[in-house]
């Protein structure tokens, strides 16, 4: 049965849509064909990249970091289908809740990024925009750029993106949510490797490359 | 009684391969523009003491033919503005030395510019654009960049080699002459095949390393040269555009301008004209002539920043071959583009 599509999100890359599936909400992300790359190109790199991140979700799952859990997966049409979270952005959300479910929030997510870079594997594209809140419990998404990496340099580029994230939308609370970010990360990676991370964030942020949304 | 105040300024260009020096109006009238080109034998590259000595002989009569192209006499001038860097040390000596003499003699001011920024002053003057999200191609640049804050700021560029390196590095294996763009395009008119290359972008960052290679392995293998340079061409703009799309959608400009060498690429104009459209932004492409290093991209940017204050001292004016664009202080520019 065809049940209504609604478009809830609109990127560079894809496009986000909610509907109904096998009568449950779902949300179908689909990655749009780019008139600027000829087909053959286009339909590789929309396949391989489905394909990539639907593989991702699935091993940092295993790590026990929540991801939606994916439902259907159609290369070719450049398709992931994956459960709804019901709840707002981590970046919404951190607006409109206390102080004390801020730090209780951030820590969370700084033991599921733990858990994550402890695995091997690192985000790319580390923001609160990318983690969904469903009543508390705190999903990541969007694994489009994700690796696998022990580097420390990629790693110290996820809690960069993290920490700008942060201080650029929640000016006033940045320091709050950043420390009980580290104090959850810390706890699962260990103070010594805690400590190094945040000094390669540091150094990464002192080379200039990485810019606060204008 | 009434005067009308006319401000003159000269630049000089030496960051690689081209001399050039140019004489600018404060209303921005390009009045003279001349350059001379050191030319490496084909399937080498640019020689930097080779060009520096180029650079040398050219420098004194290409600074009179300004002057006299311009209609004006030396001493009418209000200041001397030459690109410090980034470029090749040898080659940067020359102009910077050719313009600290003339700052002495004349006793005028002395304007140190960023050669990178000079692509952006130039397109912008010759473009129209106000407040663009900036493409900057070149032999020495493949970046993106958006002013704000009073400076420019880099959202993307490439991890490893240029867009311009590409092509020329392509091109010296080959045994093609360099700049190499125009003629590895027009062998790609002639492809009837695309061959699948290495297509890297990471976030706004594109890498380029890889697709050298491996279109160099393509070729040794015995893929016909037409089709692994249409293959490069189509891969390496459309990675470039791909990581356009994403900045354009960061940072919400409405303007994309396309400058430096590499922005005469009909692909890549294209590829870059469907992004923007894509986005609701109007696309900009430098004036062709000024497109490669010239002499009048650092006359008008010295202008503007003469004009704004930024001035130098014989002591200080050193030169920087490896100045970032985005530690450049940018006075003349506010961040809605006024």
């Amino acid at each position: 049965m065809m049940t209504e599509r609604k478009l809830i999100y609109k990127g560079a890359e894809a496009e986000i849509y909610l509907e109904e599936w096998f009568g449950k909400p779902a949300i179908r992300k689909q990655r749009i064909p780019k008139a600027y790359r000829i087909p053959e190109l286009d339909d590789a790199i929309r396949r391989m990249r489905t394909s990539h991140e639907a593989n991702m979700m699935h091993e940092v799952r295993k790590l026990g970091v929540p991801v939606p859990t994916i439902q259907h997966i159609d290369l070719d049409s450049s398709t992931i289908m994956m459960d709804f979270v019901n709840g707002p952005t981590l970046k919404e959300e951190l607006y409109r809740i206390p102080t004390h479910a801020k730090r209780e929030r951030c820590g969370s997510l700084g033991v599921i990024v733990g858990r994550m870079h402890e695995g091997g594997i690192v985000h790319g594209d580390m923001t609160i925009s990318n983690v969904l809140s469903e009543q508390g419990k705190l999903y990541m998404i969007d694994f489009g750029l994700g690796d696998f990496s022990k580097e420390v340099e990629d790693k110290g580029v996820d809690l960069l993106l993290l920490n700008r994230a942060m201080k650029s939308t929640h000016y006033a609370f940045h320091t709050i949510l950043f420390n009980a970010f580290m104090k959850g990360y810390t706890s699962v990676v260990g103070q010594k490797h805690g400590k190094e991370m945040l000094h390669k964030m540091h150094e990464i942020e002192q080379r200039g490359r990485y810019f606060e949304r204008a | 009684m009434q005067f009308t105040i006319v401000l003159y300024c000269l630049g000089i260009e030496s960051t690689a391969h081209t001399f050039g020096a140019s004489v600018v109006t404060d209303r921005g009238e390009i009045l003279s523009d001349v350059r001379d080109v050191y030319t490496s034998a084909p399937g080498t590259g640019i020689h930097p003491r080779e060009a520096a000595e180029h650079h040398s002989e050219v420098a004194a009569h290409l600074v009179s033919q300004a002057l006299s192209q311009a209609k004006i006499r030396a001493s009418k001038l209000a200041g001397v503005a030459v690109a410090l860097g980034p470029g090749l040390g040898p080659c940067l000596r020359v102009g910077a030395t050719v313009a600290r003499a003339l700052s002495s003699y004349l006793q005028i001011p002395l304007i140190a510019v960023n050669h990178a920024i000079g692509h952006i002053e130039i397109g912008t003057l010759t473009a129209g654009a106000t407040d663009p999200l900036v493409v900057l191609v070149s032999g020495g640049h493949t970046a993106i960049a958006a002013f704000s804050g009073g400076h420019w700021r880099i959202f993307g560029e490439t991890e490893d080699i240029t867009l311009g390196n590409l092509y020329d590095m392509f091109a010296r294996e080959i045994n093609l002459p360099s700049p190499a763009g125009p003629e590895i395009e027009k062998l790609t008119q002639k492809s009837t095949e695309f061959i699948a290359l290495p297509y890297v972008v990471k976030g706004n960052d594109v890498s380029y390393s890889g697709l050298l290679t491996a279109s160099l392995a393509m070729l040794r293998s015995g893929k016909r040269l037409e089709d692994v340079c249409y293959s490069m061409q189509e891969v390496s703009c459309s990675m470039l555009a791909e990581a356009v799309e994403r900045s354009l959608a960061y940072t919400g400009k409405k303007e994309v301008l396309l400058t430096g060498g590499v922005a005469a690429n009909k692909a890549l104009q294209s590829k870059l004209r469907e992004v923007a459209r894509l986005h609701d932004a109007m696309f900009y492409v430098v004036e062709g002539r000024y497109s490669g290093d010239n002499g009048a991209q650092i006359a008008w940017t010295g202008m503007l920043a003469f004009r704004a204050g930024v001035v130098t001292t014989i002591d200080q004016a050193r030169v920087r071959s490896k100045w970032r664009l985005e530690d450049v202080e940018i006075p003349w520019r506010n961040d809605d583009g006024a």
